[in-house]
């Protein structure tokens, strides 16, 4: 027995000499990047479009353009897969190994913002023109008044009508709903003639649920002063709204955890669906689609949500001037007419917009980015979401009121704000 | 697997090792480096053959599993330093009602899966061990949701129990005369319908495992039972049931842990709702650690699923293992 156990101490103490070996080797990489930009940067972007080929030109353009100006700096752009994203991330800075631009989504920047994370990239704006980005899409690169990210799209979501449904209900295509009040009017027609009015994903993210409408009743989640407003007069409204769709059945009776409800739209068994750039593609690829475009909804505001993506530089990067120059590039309006152009995602710069002038429909969602709202801005947003749509469904399978559903949501937000 | 059957060898050279040992029990107290010597000149090609795994073992599982631990005692940051908080994580675990609903939500789900996947397993075995024509055929059909990803049956599996009136299984059930059902946007109905997707996912594979003890069971005893004029019935219950007991334990076994590490079909199908109904300990694990960045927190949660499934391992063993022995 004794044997046994010296020589597993001999092979234990093995593994930790060839582990400590390893982490010498590395050690080495760690200094360079002050002053001038030189040297290795490592970008990871992902996959936007199924087209790798057409993506990997439009990275090399833009890698040209960086290198005209930091001709001494090799860029090199590793393209992660979407699916556990946050994992890779998180798993490689922890190793000290992680890129040294990476592209970033808005519920992550603060999160990882706060955990002091992410560079600061002020210092290397001072003399950069900001005024041409949108303002909504500032909202998500902007934490507690520091600039952590620049953003290179935007997303708008908003409501996309079937034409058909809207004769068959005997409204007009032309004049689309503005008001809740309007819209209502048109959701009671669509379900006497038995359609349904709209898509509701009650399982997937609360931007595409419940928040807008909090938004555009004139409440709010949660303020960046950690001021919980959930439970607003402004923001119950929200609530009874939802709760007035799902009971007069506007929304299918699913809409609880519902994933998407796209099958029933394009089945023609619904009148609207809230939808982004994705569902555009979509819709178009159907032969015989007849859909229109509304603008945002406006209760007390008129505003919508729309992701913003972003690139960011990690606090431990091995070559922060590089990078942040290169984030700089990379959102410059020339990259973003290349980079929207191929992914087809709107530029977050209005002089970029232009790469749409002769596209219907995409210069339409183009001018509604600026009512986009990209979620709630705050380190814990992420981990509140879950508690507020667990209490949203509650009022739905009608075991609270909607004043009891906020309020409680509020005191689960109060209690996570407490423990962060 | 490799570290298990690694434990095996070990164990079986080990016990070879005995022998001689207990003969030469005068030569007991040669020196340290002797006997690491004799060891060597003995096993060396065992050795040499192992290092690599255990390496791998000790880079992937070891340490991670202890540092995990350590994690729990931290506010760990990912990146800086982290901060020891001592039992704060723990006592936190303790008074999270979330926590406790998940494990609940998991031990229920277990209660819908476990027995369901081992009775469907082993009917179906039954269908194929009857060497009726086209048995390959139908075979392969069963085990066909094995093989296929989860993520494609999760599809199909939401869109039978879609809850609207068009969704499959209630224009079925319309057809009866029973009213439309939510299934996953009601709450007492989303984790029963997500147990019947593990079933109906890993039924094939319990399938194959009952299957191969079908066959090692003795054909006398059958022809015995039925020389006895024992009737089919009589013969399953006293002689195959019986007689697969080391397979009901084995898939009692992997069945039990699997349905404790259940996070998929939430993740895919309903979001850990309606009302946290279908949040699983590791949905909540996986919430927490990585959208919620309390990888500290997830850590505690980790364990006390390891504590759980470590302890209903071993009530199993105590009270089914023991009697491996059938003949």
């Amino acid at each position: 027995m004794r044997k046994r156990i010296g020589f597993l101490v001999l092979l234990l103490t093995l593994g930790l000499v060839l582990a400590a070996c390893n982490s010498d080797g590395e050690e080495t990489t760690g200094t360079g990047g002050d002053g001038d930009a030189s040297g290795e940067i490592t970008v990871w972007v992902h996959p936007y479009t199924g087209d790798a080929e057409a993506e990997k030109e439009m990275w090399d353009g833009i890698i040209a353009r960086y290198n005209e100006e930091f001709p001494e700096v090799k860029v090199n752009i590793e393209t992660i897969p979407w699916s556990n994203r946050d994992q890779k991330i998180l798993t490689a800075l922890a190793a000290n190994n992680g890129p040294d631009v990476f592209y970033a989504i808005p519920d992550q920047m603060p999160q990882y913002a706060d955990e002091g994370m992410l560079l600061e990239l002020d210092p290397y704006l001072e003399d950069y023109d900001m005024d041409d980005f949108v303002d909504s899409a500032l909202v998500s690169t902007t934490w507690k008044d520091k600039m952590y990210g620049l953003p290179i799209l935007q997303e708008a979501y908003t409501f996309f009508y079937n034409a058909d449904v809207i004769e068959a209900i005997g409204e007009d295509p032309e004049n689309l709903p503005t008001t809740w009040e309007e819209f209502q009017a048109w959701a009671e027609k669509a379900k006497e003639k038995d359609f349904y009015a709209l898509s509701y994903a009650g399982g997937g993210s609360m931007n595409g649920t419940l928040y807008p409408w909090i938004w555009q009743a004139g409440g709010d989640v949660i303020t960046q002063d950690d001021e919980v407003l959930i439970n607003s007069p402004e923001s119950v409204e929200a609530f009874e709204f939802i709760n007035n769709m799902y009971e007069k059945g506007y929304i299918p009776e699913d809409s609880i955890t519902a994933m998407e409800h796209d099958a029933l739209f394009q089945g023609g068994e619904m009148l609207a669906v809230l939808g982004s750039g994705i569902s555009l593609t979509n819709l178009q690829a159907i032969e015989d689609f007849n859909f229109v475009i509304a603008p945002p909804l406006q209760n007390e505001e008129q505003v919508t949500y729309g992701t913003t993506g972003m690139f960011v530089v990690p606090s431990n990067s091995d070559n922060p001037d590089a990078a942040a120059e290169f984030v700089k590039v990379v959102t410059n309006a020339d990259s973003q007419r290349e980079f929207n152009t191929v992914t087809q995602y709107i530029p977050t710069r209005e002089s970029a917009k232009d790469i749409f002038d002769s596209q219907e429909y995409l210069s339409q969602l183009a001018t509604y980015t600026e009512f986009a709202l990209p979620g709630v801005i705050h380190p814990i947003g992420r981990n509140i979401m879950p508690l507020i749509q667990a209490e949203v469904q509650t009022m739905m399978e009608g075991k609270k009121s909607p004043e009891e559903a906020a309020d409680a949501a509020a005191e689960l937000i109060e209690a996570e704000l407490a423990k962060y | 697997m490799i570290t298990l059957e690694n434990i095996k060898e070990n164990n079986s050279f080990a016990s070879k090792d005995q022998l001689p040992r207990k003969k030469n029990a005068n030569k007991r107290k040669l020196p340290f480096k002797q006997r690491i010597k004799r060891e060597w000149d003995r096993n060396a090609i065992v050795y040499i053959f192992l290092i690599p795994a255990l390496i791998h073992f000790l880079i992937f599982q070891i340490i991670p599993f202890a540092y995990s631990f350590v994690l729990t005692f931290l506010d760990w940051k990912i990146i800086g330093d982290s901060e020891f908080v001592g039992l704060k994580n723990w006592i936190q675990f303790f008074n999270d009602d979330l926590a406790w609903k998940a494990i609940w939500n998991t031990v229920l789900f277990s209660i819908y899966y476990i027995l369901p996947t081992m009775a469907l397993g082993l009917i179906l075995a039954l269908i194929i061990n009857l060497k009726v024509k086209f048995t390959g055929f139908f075979k392969g059909i069963f085990f066909l949701p094995v093989v296929t990803s989860f993520v494609v049956i999760a599809g199909i599996w939401g869109w039978l129990f879609g809850g609207t009136k068009s969704g499959l299984i209630n224009y079925l059930i319309g057809l009866i005369g029973i009213d439309t059902q939510l299934f996953l946007s009601d709450s007492s109905q989303a984790l029963i319908v997500l147990a019947g997707l593990s079933i109906f996912k890993v039924a094939g594979s319990t399938m194959i495992y009952y299957f191969a003890g079908l066959q090692s069971i003795p054909r006398e005893l059958y022809e015995a039972a039925r020389i006895d004029g024992a009737s089919p019935v009589k013969i399953f219950w006293r002689i195959t049931f019986p007689l697969l007991k080391p397979i009901h334990f084995y898939v009692l076994i992997v069945t039990t842990i699997g349905s404790f590490q259940i996070f998929d079909s939430a993740y895919l199908l309903t979001g850990g709702g309606p009302n946290h109904s279908t949040t699983t300990i590791v949905y909540y694990l996986y919430q927490q650690g990585f959208a919620g960045l309390n990888l500290s927190y997830a850590a505690v949660l980790s364990y006390a699923l390891f504590f759980i499934i470590l302890i209903i391992s071993l009530i199993q063993r105590k009270y089914l293992g023991k009697e491996d022995n059938i003949y």
